[in-house]
């Protein structure tokens, strides 16, 4: 699981809402998978990230030389692009659980991919 | 009736598609090529999600995107992983992702698998929570009007049987597709739903008391069928004599919509309580002649048996209603409908796609004789299916063609009559804009749009 579906991810647990954002992430089992870096793509995702639930992602993946926020001209800056680009679509969690913020639940990631089903009861009928 | 439908699905979609999933690898299904020039036509950098992925032929279509795969099915998800995939496993009807995400979605051979008019509405408004405003959608279902198949109505159970199949499939099928409508790239499956077992019916509890049973499988009554087609499908029907008796035929299966539901329970409530689908809901219409609709000639679908040029239109909303209404189509859809349509209450055509739709099954149910509502018959027709679900592609192994059991594997689609996907969206998904709608080799298809300021 890239940070960049992180990013989008949100709990759907019943009741909780928009407060259900970001999921709290824990990873066991993080690698390093090198995706070509395209610089226009990258620099037309940052519009769309949620940079503080980004922030928090990469603080508990202790990921270094995170950018605090998309700087001035970060179009043409490629040193921030590549960071972003590394940040975004490199990091792979492989191994470990996302959790709803607001109501403790916890949803697995196993081999890379998330599991966000809810059990018959959880969900809102 | 939600926790039903949710059961019917459980049972008809999600465990066939976990049951089988092992046997998509082998061979990818082409993507329609109008849903790639949806994800091509997509500006650089979008952010987009396939709700329902399956293996995920969409996901790479187009490098300067970054496409999301999501299926309820994990065994699918997990191969589309292994061939580099960003994908996750989750709810269409609960969508686990923070509002305006997307900027597209795509949703291609899913919302067909939802068994009531609720939850499809659900599917359609959780994927418009999450696209951004001026963000587009495109979906595909399967279309009840067929070329050469007829579905009397439009709750059906397909059974799939890849063991017989499979073997006969790489071997003729293409040389028959080709032959008709001069594909020879795309493979488009046939749904190898023919079951091996002559008698017919569908759910096992019934097959072993009912196997001397008599249905309505007979030579004759699949020859009927057959006679009308036009002769350069000679090359799938040769395929199908080899295989005796086993018939492509699917099962019909009673409306879970709300007030239908409720009827049927109430009449059968006192039978046995196994499995709900199996008692009572499942009916086989007996084989009709002539129920060929291959003289159907809508706008679109003429197009296509010829070329093989998209025939997906690009119309405005206006435009499209008039497409609807022009009067030889109607008339056509409304005389070879006619033995439904009459008994459905009568009533326009047209006007049975939207919410009356739900009461419809309902009369269907009282016209019928007792005896044929409770008898288990097997519907034989000539089926082609354009289904583009991933499986139909696949070949097998032989040693694997004894597990394999028809009876088991039947996947519940709801078949779109034509306009009503159409009317879903504009009379319940007021969020959406409807840009363009047709038809795609067998498949009602629309592209929609989010509104802005709406949340």
């Amino acid at each position: 699981m890239k940070l960049l579906t992180h990013n989008l991810l949100s709990s759907h647990v019943r009741g909780v809402g928009p407060r259900g954002f970001p999921l709290r992430l824990e990873a066991t089992e993080v690698r390093i998978n090198p995706v070509e870096f395209n610089p226009q793509f990258v620099a037309r995702m940052i519009p769309k990230v949620e940079w503080a639930a980004l922030l928090e992602a990469a603080d508990t993946l202790h990921l270094i030389e995170v950018p605090k926020e998309p700087i001035q001209g970060y179009e043409h800056d490629e040193d921030f692009l590549r960071k972003m680009h590394h940040i975004l679509l490199e990091v792979d969690v492989l191994e470990g659980t996302l959790q709803c913020p607001e109501s403790g639940r916890l949803f697995p990631i196993s081999r890379g991919i998330p599991n966000m089903l809810l059990s018959d009861e959880e969900t809102e009928s | 009736m939600d926790h039903e439908a949710a059961q019917l699905e459980k049972q008809h979609v999600h465990d066939v598609y976990e049951s089988t999933a092992p046997y998509f690898s082998d061979l990818q299904s082409k993507a329609w090529p109008r849903v790639r020039q949806f994800l091509q036509e997509q500006k650089p950098g979008s952010l987009i999600a396939d709700i329902g992925c399956g293996t995920g032929k969409y996901l790479k279509v187009n490098s300067q995107v970054h496409t999301l795969g999501c299926d309820y099915c994990e065994p699918l998800v997990e191969i589309a992983r292994e061939r580099g995939c960003e994908v996750m496993v989750c709810d269409n009807l609960n969508l686990p992702f923070r509002d305006q995400g997307f900027d597209a979605i795509i949703s291609i051979g899913v919302i067909h698998h939802f068994s009531t008019k609720q939850r499809r509405i659900r599917a359609i408004k959780e994927m418009a929570r999450v696209l951004v405003p001026g963000g587009q959608l495109m979906i595909y279902v399967w279309a009840m009007e067929q070329k050469n198949r007829h579905f009397e109505k439009q709750d059906v159970l397909i059974p799939w049987n890849r063991a017989l199949c499979s073997r006969f499939f790489s071997e003729s099928s293409h040389s028959g597709r080709k032959r008709r409508c001069g594909h020879p790239e795309r493979s488009h499956p046939y749904h190898p739903p023919c079951s091996e077992c002559s008698c017919a019916v569908c759910f096992k509890e019934h097959c072993d008391s009912k196997r001397s049973h008599s249905v309505d499988y007979e030579p004759v009554t699949a020859r009927t069928c057959f006679t009308n087609i036009p002769k350069e499908s000679e090359g799938e029907y040769g395929f199908y004599n080899t295989l005796g008796k086993s018939f492509r035929s699917w099962f019909f299966f009673r409306s879970l919509d709300e007030p239908t539901l409720r009827k049927q329970i109430e009449r059968v409530r006192p039978l046995r309580n196994t499995d709900v689908w199996a008692d009572h809901t499942i009916t086989i219409q007996p084989s009709r002649h002539s129920s060929l609709d291959f003289e159907l000639q809508q706008p679109f679908s003429k197009k296509e048996q010829n070329s093989d040029e998209e025939v997906f239109v690009e119309t405005s909303s206006r435009k499209h209603l008039e497409w609807l209404r022009a009067p030889g189509t109607v008339k056509r859809l409304n005389g070879d409908h006619l033995g439904e349509i009459g008994k459905n209450g009568g009533g326009n055509f047209l006007d049975s796609t939207n919410t009356n739709d739900n009461g419809v099954d309902a009369s269907n149910l009282e016209g019928e004789s007792p005896s044929a509502s409770s008898r288990i018959l097997r519907r034989i027709s000539a089926v082609d299916s354009t289904d583009s679900n991933p499986d139909d592609t696949i070949s097998v192994e032989e040693q694997q063609a004894d597990i394999l059991d028809s009876r088991a594997f039947m996947r519940y689609y709801h078949v779109f009559r034509e306009g009503e996907l159409y009317s879903l969206l504009k009379e319940n998904v007021s969020e959406l804009h409807i840009l363009s709608s047709g038809n795609d080799h067998g498949n009602w298809c629309i592209i929609a749009e989010k509104k802005e300021n709406c949340d």
